[in-house]
Order: structure tokens, then C-alpha cells, then sequence
């Protein structure tokens, strides 16, 4: 007895309004932290900025990245289970209650409403009872009840019952929508790929390739651009499948992975050819330069050397321990090629010839002779945001069945009439009672409408 | 291209802008001195207002080739509009002219605050690419006509329906500012030239829920139709961007509104500080975020 009272108060708890109204106003508080603290830095950057001990209590409370900490989710999930109990409490007697047929009324019940007009009408019973009803229909309600006892006819018409369910229909879209979220977290991704023009890449996760064709930018006639745009391919088994030009807010959509145009660069390791110039170092004399493509050979106009091109950065740096040349960023600062120099079929130097430095490193060895770096070609890439998220449908449903529900909930209202007609001399005394859930306001109107258009149907006839 | 052709508009808008001056003391003068004329003259004031308005915004778009809701000034001329057509649609409906006192003056607050934004936020921009996204339904049905560029989008969508939400918040707002006064001096029961003229607490009760009920479903039309986009625009439905986030909370702190009228305890003075603070995170969200946090939403 005593487990039962225990658990019932526990049951209460879960499925009162007043939780929700809690839960709402911690969540809008607690929803304000993460927009202060800036999300998903690194750890350190926060000692950095609120010092170690407020450090510390953004790091246990997971303030970093808070909207998915646990104290929050655990609010979301609090008020999941909250709307859940509160379905499962009011649905069901909300339900039979609405839609039970109403066979009879104690007629005293009109007197209880606050919108309530007795009228006499000079009709008999009969007449007065079709033009009530006729009043009503003309109003869109429907007549649920119509009974005639002797000298009495009552009648009960409603409008709108589906309002009612408008809560309850948007209570379920909350749930569709969490579910296709966390479904889209589980198993999405997110991911993003610079595509070199002319180039083709493996989309993560699928059993197809995307190749970039075009990179190209409009511009407004002031010079302003209007829009970024990347022409793709999608490549099946080998074969071109799929063309389409996308550009920002205009994905390609392909086997449920979405690709956006997010940004653009230049290659950082590959250019499309080099311009090259033989210097004689005895008059200190450039000769015109001579161009390379990526991968070829060319000869040097003027002497025995031939150069390939074999190696581009854009920013050259050199990691000593494993003695390699890298891009230390994506930007040109300080770019350089790498070329093989050719005597005959002999390899004799592979130098790197620096833009910005001409000269550093002297590329024909023990010769009159140097290579300077006068220009290059580079190739644009595309940079495509590549998403999945199979959730995206679901939330799409959700956010629909939510339309609905609020339609329903906000605009569609439930109004009941009750009418009680009885003879009374020649003629016949009505009286009518009725009650709205929402837009009481409105309601007051409305039934005043009804009962002056029951009047002057009386002074027609 | 230098100088941008705003001079119709302009001139709309300082137009508007006298106007609403005026409404707003015509009105004031009312509720004090309650002179019938006075009260006349304050409505076609505001009927004057919104014709302004109204042409503001369709100068807007005339110079700038788009919808006119791009940028913070557009846009608050924009909410303006809208509280001052959904006070009309009140006024007439249930003929209360005091309430004007109170809804048209953040009307006139708000023409203020526009025209005190600097010049980077009130000029003719073209669109920048994440701005531009239109039906393509809806192209495909102006293009045999050649009216293409006439067509609408996700943006403006998102942003009008956000904007009759905010609107709606704004005259809600008002009410219960207006409710907790009348309570206020009712609880006395005294008297007070001030609030006597009010209507009865259980009306402005009633006009201040029904003003949310038609801002949440809007509000939340606008997140939707907002997340819809950004689905188009950066690939995620939603990032916790800050404007984001605080659309969020003030859905929130509306719901919770919604949920405290259904409770009996917290009806009335409870859910008017409830309408009172979600208002306030309607301006934190629209100018806060904009000139406080820094995010993707950061052009309007």
C-alpha cells in the first residue's frame, strides 16, 4: 500500500504540467551558457581565457560543448519522458470523453455557461427547431444531438472537436523530430574534401567517386561576387552517372550524400606547369623563360639541359627528422617547384627553385649556368562539404506533423452549443448555451451572431 | 554604382517615421487625456503610418531588386509594419484605442531604433551567396512570364514569418506590460486614472495569449523554414549557432508561457512575467545576437 502511494506521487511528478513548465524555463536558462562560451575550442583555450578555476568548471560541466554534455541532454530527456506521462495521463480520458455520443442533456446545464440567451420566439416547436439548426449549420457546426420529449426539443452541436487533438499532434512531431536527430547524429557524418580541378576523389562511406570538371566565381557588374559554383561528376563503376553544377544553397544530392559548395583555394601541391628562365651567372644575364608541365620534360633554350617538373608547395617548409619538404598551409607565402635537371639522360641535381628567393640554392651545380623560377600555373580546388544524415527525412516528417498540430492546436477551437427549445404559449422559448476551449473573446461574438441570426429568422417568418 | 538609390525609400521613411511619432503621442494623449478626437486622430495617424510603411517596403525592393527583408534595417522596418497592421487588425477588431498607447509606442521605439542604425546596415546590398536561395517551383512558374526575379525563397520565407512572430511577441508584450499594471492597482482596489481606461485584466489577459498563440506557431515556422535553408546552406539542419540558440530559448520561454496557462496556478500574473521575458529574449535574439555574439548569422 504504502510502494503504491510512493509510486504514484513519483507518477504525478513526471506527468505534471508544472515539471514542463520547469524543465522549459531551465532549458531556456541553462540554453544561454553555450551562447556566451564559445563551443568546441580546445580544452586549454578556455584556461586560457577564464583562468584555471573557472577552467576547471567549464571542463567538469562540460560547458565546451555543452548542448551535448549530459546535464543537458538529460533535460531533453526529462522532458521527453514528461511529455510522454503527461500523454499517457490525459490522453486516454480526453479521448473517450470527446468523443462519447451525447444522448441526452440535463437542459439545467445551459444556465452554467457564461454564454447563455433565452429568446422567445413567436414559431412553433418544430419550425423554431429547424431554424436553430439551420442557424447552426450555416455556422459550420454540426448537430450531434437531436431529440424531441413531449413539449422539449434539445439539441447539441459542436465545431472543431479536432482542435482538441492539435496538443497531442504536436506533443508526437517533438517526438519524431528528437528521434530523427539523434538518429542523424548515430549514423551521419560530416565531412569535407578540397577537390583539385580535373581531379576525382572516393566519397567516404559510398560505392561511388565525384570528380570536380570547373571551378568558377560571378561576379555582380560592382565587383561583388554573387556566387561560387562547381560543376561535378559522379562516377559509378567507372561510368559518369551524374553531372550537376552546384554552387552555395544548391547541393548535389546523390545515393542520400548531400555535396556543398563550401569554399575554394589554390593547390597547395600541384600546379599545372612552371616558368622557368636559364640565368648566366658570368654577365648576370636572364634569358626568356621557357615553360615545364607538370610531370614533363622540357629542354633549356639556349643550352644543354633539360628540366622535369617534379614537385610544387605553396608555403615550403622542411621537417628535418623525417628530411622532407611539406606545405606548412594551404596559402602562397612562400611558394617553390622542385625540377630534375637533365644532362643527356643523366640526372645531375634536383634542386628547388624558390619564387620568392631566386638564386638560394644554385641549380646547376659547379656550372655558369642557374634555373630561376619565374612563374607557375596552379590549379583551383573546390572545397565540398560532403554530409550524411539519414535523420534529416525523419526531422523533415516531424516538423510537418508539427504544422499540423499547431494548426489544429492554434486556429481550429472547439465550440459546443447545447439548445433547449420548448413550447410556450403560440410560441416557443429557446434557450442556448455554449462554451469554447480557446478565444473566449471571439466565442462571445460568435454566439451572439448565432442567437441574433435565430432571432431574425423568427421576423422573416 | 557608388551611390546607392535609396531616395524613394527614404523619403518613405521619414514619412513613416513622423507619423509614428505622432501616433504614438496621439495615443498617449488619449489614454490621458481621453478625448475622443484625440483618439480618432491617433488612428488614422497609424493608418497613415502603415501606408508609409508599406511603401517603404516596396521601395525597398524596387532598389534592391529582392524581397526587402536582407538586412537589419530592411528588417525592422519589416517587424514595424507588422505590429502596426496586427494593432489595427486589433483596434478594429475589438475597438480598444488605449491599447495603442502602449503597442503603437514600441511601434515608434522601434522606427527609432532603425533609423539610429549605422549607414552599413541600411544600405542596398546585392545579395551575398548564402543569401540567395529561391523556389525553384516557384521560378518555374514565373519564367514563361518573365517575372523570374520576382521569386521568393526559403530566405525570405524564414525571415517574414520569424518577423510576424517577433511582431505578434511585440504586441503580446505591450499587453501584459498594460495587465500587470491594471493588477496591479486593481489589487489596491483603487482607483487609478492611469489604468482605469484599460479593459478588464481578463481581456488583456486574453489579447496577450492570443497575440503568443499566433507568434509561437510563426516563430516556429521561422526556425524550421530557417533550418531548411541552412540545410541548403551549410549542410546541417541546425549548429547551435548563437541566433539559433536563442531562437531556441525563446521558444522555450514562450512554450513554457503556453504550458503556464493550461496550469491554474500560474495563469495571469505568472504568465504575463512569462510574455515579459520571452519578449525580452525576442530583442536579445534579434539585436543582441546580432551586435553581441559573434556567428554564422552575423548579417542580420
Amino acid at each position: 500500500m504504502k510502494k503504491r502511494a510512493w509510486y504514484g506521487s513519483v507518477w504525478r511528478f513526471f506527468a505534471s504540467v508544472k515539471l514542463t513548465i520547469f524543465v522549459l524555463i531551465a532549458l531556456a536558462l541553462s540554453s544561454i551558457i553555450g551562447t556566451v562560451i564559445e563551443q568546441n575550442q580546445p580544452i586549454e583555450s578556455y584556461y586560457i581565457e577564464y583562468g584555471e578555476r573557472w577552467g576547471d568548471i567549464i571542463r567538469t560541466l562540460q560547458l565546451d560543448d555543452m548542448y551535448h554534455s549530459v546535464w543537458f541532454v538529460a533535460q531533453l530527456v526529462l522532458l521527453m519522458i514528461n511529455i510522454i506521462a503527461c500523454t499517457y495521463e490525459r490522453f486516454p480520458p480526453k479521448w473517450r470523453s470527446l468523443l462519447r455520443k451525447v444522448d441526452d442533456f440535463d437542459p439545467s446545464i445551459i444556465d452554467r455557461f457564461s454564454n447563455r440567451e433565452a429568446i422567445e420566439l413567436g414559431a412553433t416547436l418544430g419550425r423554431a427547431r429547424d431554424r436553430v439548426i439551420e442557424v447552426l449549420r450555416k455556422n459550420r457546426y454540426k448537430i450531434k444531438l437531436d431529440r424531441s420529449q413531449g413539449d422539449e426539443v434539445k439539441l447539441y452541436a459542436s465545431r472543431g472537436l479536432i482542435g482538441r487533438f492539435g496538443s497531442d499532434i504536436t506533443h508526437v512531431s517533438l517526438f519524431v523530430i528528437i528521434i530523427g536527430a539523434i538518429y542523424g547524429s548515430f549514423w551521419g557524418y560530416r565531412d569535407f574534401r578540397p577537390i583539385l580541378v580535373g581531379s576525382m576523389i572516393r566519397v567516404p562511406d559510398a560505392d561511388f567517386a565525384l570528380r570536380l570538371d570547373k571551378f568558377w566565381i560571378d561576379y555582380y557588374d560592382t565587383g561583388q561576387i554573387r556566387q561560387y559554383n562547381s560543376l561535378l561528376t559522379v562516377i559509378e563503376d567507372g561510368k559518369e552517372v551524374l553531372t550537376k553544377q552546384i554552387w552555395v544553397n544548391e547541393p548535389l544530392y546523390y545515393k542520400g550524400i548531400r555535396f556543398y559548395q563550401s569554399s575554394y583555394g589554390t593547390s597547395w601541391n600541384r600546379i599545372k606547369e612552371a616558368e622557368i628562365a636559364l640565368k648566366r651567372l658570368d654577365s648576370n644575364k636572364v634569358d626568356p623563360p621557357f615553360s615545364v608541365k607538370w610531370g614533363e620534360v622540357s629542354k633549356v633554350p639556349g643550352s644543354k639541359y633539360s628540366v622535369r617538373l617534379v614537385g610544387y608547395v605553396s608555403d615550403f617548409a622542411f621537417d628535418e627528422r623525417t628530411r622532407t619538404v611539406f606545405s606548412k598551409s594551404g596559402e602562397t607565402n612562400n611558394p617553390a617547384v622542385q625540377i630534375e635537371v637533365y644532362n643527356g639522360e643523366d640526372l645531375i641535381a634536383r634542386p628547388w627553385l624558390f619564387f620568392n628567393f631566386p638564386g638560394l640554392i644554385h641549380a646547376i651545380p659547379g656550372t655558369q649556368y642557374d634555373l630561376v623560377l619565374m612563374g607557375f600555373r596552379t590549379i583551383p580546388y573546390s572545397g565540398i562539404s560532403i554530409t550524411k544524415d539519414p535523420g534529416t527525412n525523419v526531422v523533415w516528417v516531424g516538423t510537418g506533423i508539427m504544422g499540423i498540430g499547431f494548426f489544429l492546436a492554434f486556429f481550429v477551437y472547439h465550440r459546443r452549443i447545447w439548445v433547449s427549445i420548448k413550447a410556450s404559449g403560440n410560441g416557443t422559448i429557446v434557450r442556448m448555451g455554449g462554451v469554447i476551449n480557446k478565444n473566449p473573446l471571439g466565442f462571445e461574438r460568435e454566439f451572439k451572431d448565432i442567437v441574433e441570426a435565430v432571432k431574425e429568422t423568427d421576423s422573416r417568418a | 554604382m557608388t551611390e546607392p538609390k535609396v531616395i524613394m525609400s527614404l523619403m518613405f521613411f521619414t514619412m513613416a517615421f513622423a507619423f509614428y511619432a505622432a501616433t504614438a503621442l496621439f495615443y498617449i494623449g488619449y489614454w490621458l487625456l481621453r478625448r475622443e478626437w484625440i483618439g480618432q486622430t491617433a488612428t488614422i495617424m497609424a493608418y497613415i503610418a502603415a501606408l508609409a510603411t508599406t511603401m517603404v517596403l516596396i521601395a525597398r525592393a524596387g532598389e534592391s531588386g529582392h524581397a526587402p527583408f536582407s538586412n537589419l534595417y530592411e528588417s525592422m522596418i519589416l517587424f514595424v509594419w507588422a505590429i502596426t497592421i496586427g494593432y489595427l487588425w486589433l483596434e478594429h477588431r475589438y475597438k480598444i484605442k488605449v491599447i495603442g498607447a502602449f503597442v503603437m509606442t514600441i511601434s515608434f521605439l522601434a522606427v527609432l531604433s532603425a533609423s539610429l542604425l549605422p549607414y552599413r546596415f541600411k544600405s542596398v546590398e546585392p545579395l551575398n551567396p548564402a543569401l540567395q536561395s529561391k523556389w525553384k517551383w516557384l521560378v518555374g512558374i514565373l519564367e514563361p512570364m518573365g517575372l523570374e526575379r520576382y521569386a521568393i525563397g526559403w530566405l525570405d520565407f524564414h525571415v517574414f514569418t520569424t518577423f510576424i512572430g517577433y511582431a505578434a511577441f511585440a504586441i503580446a508584450f505591450g499587453l501584459s506590460i498594460m495587465y500587470l499594471l491594471k493588477e496591479r492597482f486593481e489589487a489596491r482596489k483603487k482607483g487609478n486614472f492611469l489604468v482605469d481606461s484599460f479593459p478588464e485584466t481578463r481581456i488583456l489577459d486574453e489579447l496577450s495569449y492570443r497575440g503568443i498563440a499566433l507568434g509561437f506557431p510563426f516563430l516556429s515556422l521561422g526556425i524550421i523554414s530557417g533550418a531548411i535553408w541552412a540545410n541548403y546552406a551549410w549542410g546541417t539542419y541546425w549548429s547551435w549557432d548563437p541566433k539559433e540558440t536563442w531562437s531556441l530559448i525563446t521558444w522555450f520561454v514562450y512554450a513554457a508561457y503556453l504550458h503556464a496557462r493550461v496550469t491554474r496556478g500560474w495563469r495571469g500574473k505568472k504568465s504575463a512575467y512569462l510574455s515579459i521575458a520571452g519578449f525580452i529574449a525576442v530583442v536579445f535574439l534579434y539585436w543582441g545576437v546580432s551586435f553581441i555574439l559573434p556567428g554564422l548569422h552575423a548579417y542580420a
